[in-house]
């Protein structure tokens, strides 16, 4: 009873309290970090080095009142959100941290296809606040979120093969030897870039696009809604950065040392995240069809190319990994 | 006229110095041949490293799978016994249960056939606590 | 035909059983393996061809027997290292043989020295081998009903149908 009380309950709970904490510095420290990119202080009021900010962020987005557009749809309005957040806290659920919570035969699928399902919550938001900038920013995040989904599956296919397995923990065992991101870097890059288009962070935040939508799929939201959006957007960053991490920088486990596991993994999800943010703080935005040609022109043929060579070149020097 | 007061203003004998106009930025770093060469480079080493470990870890798998084609007998043994032992057990029980019953036959065959049939897991654990069942299913899998 | 189902009684059932652990077992597999062929691969043999647990009773209590013996042998004599080895195996994840070569290496030394026991090399375990045998192939393992009589020949003389094939519809 206890210990079924333990899995079913506090494991999952504490995950989400340590990735809901997370997603809290994490905003902090992008603030942080952009502002000393552009020669200010960012926040340092709130606590010690602004430490508190993001809970007095919370705090205010959270009494706010939550403003419910008369015209909106009302139900589907208060949904999406919450669907949003929800999707973006079960994505955390095969990621090895180094044990998942839930030990999934197919993880990766799993991933792919509740990543999948964030677009429904970004079209719901869009289309119920009954707002023409809203439903045109759902629209286009949604268009680029499914366009750089092909990107990602085919190349989550290409490190399928150089594997053997669908589940995330083969990853760290194949990578024993060597990073995935060396004979793949190619890969690796193409990766970055759809992770970045996929969870639109600048230089792909054509979903934003203040001058000509205010603020994207979300301008109708305000208070705890908005802060549950916000939650959803920077969890999902998080977890892509694991993803990344776990795919192709290397096996996170030492077998001398097993409890640096955790850390070791952590660590390369933040460096990587902080490269997001010299992304964002580096590049301007691209325009909508350079964004769609980036996807349908480059990186769909070169993915696809390259499927078919780590299926040929495996097959031919026998470097196919073990299949169970 | 010869020579006019006014003196037109012309560039100096053998013209202007040359203008710098080009762009000119330093060369730095490697040329693009060598660096499309390393990246290759690194492409072909990893290469190297990840098949040379994928081909070990067939072997050690055939290893995994050795130890459990040689443990298999055991097992299988052991397994065939218990399920006997289960079902003697149950035939028990269920003479006991249909002890009223007349015309009723302990142990009859719901198949049309003579032949072993290997009893589901359900049937198996019917009359014990669903908590053994249960444990019987999910137990041993270590994935979901 | 609903038949009853016979079942052993449990005296026949009563074997004296391997009452260890899965690391232990796996630690020990491969000299397993090696040591007690002959009745693993009897009973293997027995339970394919016999297709019924009931049958394979006698095989299987001496499979039991080998076991037992052989893990008395390794307790009499390398207690210590086989304990090392296992606990090791214990406690890595999914207990992989990889993670514990030296705990391997100085049980299958010491195995060599006192019982004089190789370790199989790999690939030997997993070959198919012929079983010498005395037990009887069985007959109709499977029970299957008699095959039916082949139809008579035909005596009459055959002749091509009067207005050709019905299947054949392409014919304009």
């Amino acid at each position: 009873m206890i210990s079924t009380l333990l899995n079913v309950l506090v494991g999952p709970l504490v995950l989400v309290l340590f990735v809901v904490l997370a997603v809290a510095l994490l905003t902090l420290v992008e603030r942080k970090v952009l502002g000393y990119m552009q020669l200010r202080k960012g926040p340092n009021v709130v606590g010690p080095y602004g430490l508190l900010q993001p809970f007095a962020d919370a705090l205010k987005l959270l009494t706010k009142e939550p403003v419910r557009p008369s015209t909106a749809s009302p139900l589907l309005f208060l949904v999406a959100p919450v669907m949003a957040l929800i999707l973006a806290l079960t994505l955390w659920t095969p990621m090895p941290l180094p044990f998942p919570v839930a030990d999934l035969n197919l993880g990766i699928l799993f991933i792919l296809a509740l990543s999948s399902l964030a677009v429904y919550s970004i079209l719901g938001s869009g289309w119920a606040s009954n707002s023409k900038y809203a439903l045109i920013g759902a629209l286009r995040a949604v268009a680029q979120t499914i366009s750089y989904e092909v990107s990602l599956g085919l190349i989550l296919l290409n490190a399928i093969i150089f594997t053997g397995g669908f589940t995330l923990q083969t990853f760290s065992v194949a990578q024993e030897s060597t990073w995935l991101i060396l004979p793949a870097w190619p890969l690796a890059a193409m990766w970055y870039v759809s992770t970045l288009a996929e969870t639109n962070r600048a230089p792909f935040d054509l979903t934003e696009g203040e001058s000509e939508l205010v603020s994207g799929f979300n301008v109708e939201y305000a208070g705890g809604p908005f802060a549950l959006f916000f939650l959803a957007e920077y969890a999902n960053i998080l977890l892509m950065n694991t993803l990344s991490a776990t795919l192709f920088l290397g096996s996170s486990v030492s077998h001398a040392i097993p409890e640096l596991t955790s850390i070791t993994l952590m660590i390369k999800a933040v460096l990587l995240s902080v490269l997001f943010l010299w992304v964002r703080a580096s590049y301007p935005r691209f325009r909508y069809d350079q964004l769609m040609h980036l996807i349908w022109k480059n990186f769909l043929p070169l993915t696809l190319a390259l499927v078919i060579w780590h299926l040929s070149l495996p097959i031919a020097l026998s470097g196919l990994p073990p299949q169970l | 006229m010869a020579g006019s007061k006014v003196k037109q203003d012309m560039p100096p004998p053998g013209g202007y110095a040359a203008f710098d106009y080009k762009r000119n930025l330093p060369k730095r770093g490697l040329s693009g041949f060598s660096m499309f060469g390393i990246g290759i480079g690194i492409m072909m080493f990893g290469y190297w490293r990840l098949f040379s470990w994928n081909r070990e870890r067939r072997r050690l798998q055939i290893e995994e799978l050795e130890a459990r084609v040689a443990l298999m007998p055991l097992l299988q043994a052991e397994h065939d016994r218990r399920t006997l032992r289960m079902l003697r057990e149950n035939l028990e029980e269920e003479a006991v249960i249909m002890k009223d019953v007349p015309g009723w036959k302990v142990g009859e065959s719901v198949f049309h056939t003579d032949r072993w049939v290997t009893p589901m897991t359900e049937e198996l654990f019917n009359l014990r606590p669903r908590e053994e069942l249960l444990h019987k299913r999910f137990g041993f899998l270590w994935y979901v | 035909m609903p038949t009853t189902l016979e079942v052993p009684t449990p005296q026949e059932l009563k074997v004296d059983e391997v009452n260890v652990s899965s690391a232990v077992l796996k630690a020990a597999a491969h000299h397993y393996g090696s040591q007690c062929d002959k009745p693993n691969k009897e009973f293997m043999l027995c339970r394919w061809e016999e297709k019924d647990p009931r049958k394979c009773l006698e095989e299987g209590r001496k499979v039991n027997e080998c076991a037992l013996n052989f893990f008395r042998q390794i307790k009499g004599n390398c207690a210590e290292s086989f304990t090392e080895y296992w606990t090791c195996l214990d406690y890595t994840n999914l207990a992989e043989l990889r993670h514990c070569r030296k705990q391997q290496q100085a049980f299958d030394s010491c195995v060599l020295e006192k019982l004089g026991w190789e370790r199989p090399q790999l690939g030997d375990l997993s070959k198919v081998t012929k079983v010498a045998t005395s037990r009887p192939l069985p007959e109709n393992p499977y029970h299957s009903r008699p095959r039916p009589e082949p139809n008579p020949a035909i005596e009459t003389k055959l002749e091509p149908s009067k207005y050709g094939s019905r299947l054949f519809f392409w014919n304009w």
